[in-house]
């Protein structure tokens, strides 16, 4: 008794045994690989499976219904080996054509991966290596120069590391290499795997791979430059630890300002500078995180390098650091960002101070001996108050007047997110001038609401002086705006602003 | 080398020129042809008449049309198109050649 199955061959319905069907299953398969690579192949096997369900008829009598294996037998036998239905010399030819046409087929398959099993880091430039044909040593040394002039190698890493898939089956490291994938580059590929593990070591293989001394020396140079690299990354880690301390500690003072201790802390300017009081949290949050991640990734990627530590989990220690610094980055971006449009639009409001007849104007900063009245390069210092801030240096500017008279206006500016903000801001700054016959005296500080924030708030002093007049500062000289030291006497000769004695005349 | 492998490159040759020469006849349907290569022991297996079908229809030598069979699966019957007809009488002359200049050669020995 034989189990039977039916079948439909091109039509025709068949009672076949099942041993018998299997057997004619194989053979279409086989027949159906060997002729992979052949033109019209399906048409092949159609016509193929024509003669079979014809020979198959031919077998068939009233008194016989069923295919039996003994039918499939002799049909196969009549039909030939799937191998011999190409002729021998054109089967060599066709084997050499599928090579090609896989090579080049699966070269236009061939895809980046990272190679895992020679990498370094996380395998970017073994796998980019393998897929440009090229020592591994260039692609590092590319990367290296790429970091080291720009700092560009490393996101760039970052990022193929991220987009990049891992080598992770035989196919996988074939796409990798380019390599058709069938039976036998499979095998081989399996083959070196399990060779390399049966070495112990991958990197030993991969050695021997490449065993000699060139590529050796290469290796070891690298070796070396890779140490030095580890701890340079180190180095720059510690560094960096110090300020990150000082700025984690944050009740710590160390902005110089005048108020009683002389220096506030970081979070207090903060509050001075920040747009919304909860960007300052949001900021030194991200701030945090950012020089956190920083420095825990220079310090552990350079320990990785200088001790050639192969590691998942450092290594997805190390991705999971960058996130994190990046998003630290990006929460301090976007209070940064907030506080920027804040600084957006400047105005400016102007007063008459006053108009005074005289053929010499003297300036008397008070008080005197404090702090100058400053060009636009020196650096003042802040007072704190509770309730204002008082900042040192006004600006003097020094014109030719249209009329005899000595005309002295005073500008208040500052910055906002709209022109009405900075104007606002503008009009709440208050600084104290007084004239006393031909004498201006002039506060040589200003101050603003605290609420008002630092906004770029800034005191200037017009002085439009009539021919043949002179301005005497009675102790100190003027600088002039945006006007280097060494150019004065050069713009003093073609403008005639001022004088270097501190006398001007107008002619 | 070997003799299957010299065998099996002269045969092929020839077998083309003697599947145009069949078709040049009459249409015929595959395991017609097979039998007459069978007769002129031409052919060893019936695999191998396949592909060469397939790739002298895929050259427009061939052509074909489907025919009902009264026992069995539906027939193709391949003709030849005059393109196959240039072919052939091309080879035709090609063969004489060289059934010509074996012989002289042969004969010589």
């Amino acid at each position: 008794m034989k189990k039977t199955v039916s079948v439909n061959i091109r039509g025709l319905n068949f009672i076949i045994e099942e041993d018998a069907y299997e057997l004619l299953q194989d053979y279409l398969d086989r027949l159906n690989e060997s002729l992979r690579n052949e033109k019209g192949n399906r048409e092949i096997i159609e016509d193929v499976e024509l003669r079979i369900a014809e020979l198959c008829t031919f077998n068939l009598t009233n008194n016989k219904t069923v295919v039996e294996l003994l039918d499939i037998q002799e049909i196969i036998a009549k039909l030939g080996d799937p191998s011999q239905y190409i002729e021998s010399d054109e089967q060599e030819t066709s084997e050499g054509r599928e090579k090609e046409s896989n090579e080049t087929k699966d070269s236009g398959e061939k895809r980046l991966f990272r190679d895992a099993d020679n990498a370094v880091i996380a395998g970017v430039c073994a796998g980019i290596a393998s897929f440009f044909k090229i020592d591994v040593v260039i692609i590092r040394a590319i990367f290296v120069v790429l970091f080291l002039f720009g700092g560009f190698g490393f996101p760039l890493y970052i990022i193929l590391w991220i987009i990049v898939p891992k080598t992770r089956s035989t196919i996988d490291r074939l796409r990798m290499k380019g390599r058709p994938i069938n039976v036998d580059t499979v095998r081989e590929e399996v083959e070196m795997a399990a060779a390399n593990i049966n070495k112990g070591s991958k990197r030993f293989a991969q050695q021997v791979s490449n065993d000699d001394h060139y590529s050796r020396s290469v290796r070891k140079g690298f070796r070396v430059l890779l140490t030095i690299f580890g701890s340079f990354l180190i180095f720059v880690g510690i560094l960096m630890l110090i300020p990150f301390l000082i700025f984690l500690i944050g009740g710590f003072e160390f902005i110089p300002v005048q108020n009683e201790s002389g220096f506030i802390s970081f979070p207090e300017f903060g509050k001075l500078v920040l747009a919304h009081s909860s960007d300052y949290s949001l900021m030194a949050t991200g701030a945090l995180m950012l020089g956190f991640s920083v420095i825990i990734f220079l310090i552990l990627w350079g320990s990785l390098l200088v001790f050639n530590i192969r590691n998942k989990w450092a290594k997805l220690t190390l991705l999971l650091l960058f996130l994190t610094g990046l998003s630290g980055g990006i929460m301090s971006a976007i209070s940064g960002v907030r506080t920027g449009k804040d600084f957006m639009r400047g105005a400016e409001e102007a007063v008459h101070v006053a108009s005074i007849e005289t053929d010499e104007l003297t300036l008397l900063p008070s008080p005197s001996g404090n702090n100058s009245l400053r060009s636009g390069l020196d650096l003042s210092l802040m007072e704190i108050g509770s309730e204002d801030i008082q900042l040192t240096g006004i600006h003097i500017k020094y014109l030719p007047s249209p009329d005899s008279l000595f005309h002295i206006h005073k500008q208040f500016s500052a910055r906002g997110k709209s022109s009405e903000a900075a104007r606002a801001r503008a009009l709440n700054i208050s600084h104290d001038t007084e004239i006393s016959g031909d004498t201006l005296h002039i506060l040589s500080s200003y101050s603003f609401p605290k609420t008002d924030k630092l906004r770029d708030q800034e005191v200037e002093l017009t002085i439009q002086i009539p021919k043949g007049g002179t301005v005497r500062l009675k102790d100190r000289i003027i600088s002039l705006d945006g006007i280097l030291p060494s150019e004065i006497e050069e713009k003093l000769e073609q403008e005639g602003y001022l004088r270097g004695n501190g006398k001007y005349r107008h002619d | 080398m070997n003799i299957e492998n010299t065998q099996a490159q002269m045969r092929k040759g020839i077998l083309e020129y003697c599947i145009l020469s069949i078709l040049k006849q009459r249409e015929a349907y595959p395991s017609e042809i097979l039998e007459t290569l069978k007769k002129a022991r031409l052919i060893v297996v019936e695999g191998t008449l396949y592909p060469l079908l397939t790739r002298l229809k895929n050259s427009e030598f061939l052509t074909y049309r489907w025919e009902e069979s009264p026992s069995g699966p539906p027939r193709k019957y391949f003709t030849l198109t005059e393109k196959g007809k240039s072919f052939l009488k091309e080879l035709d002359d090609t063969w004489a050649e060289l059934n010509n200049a074996v012989k002289t050669i042969t004969k010589l020995n």
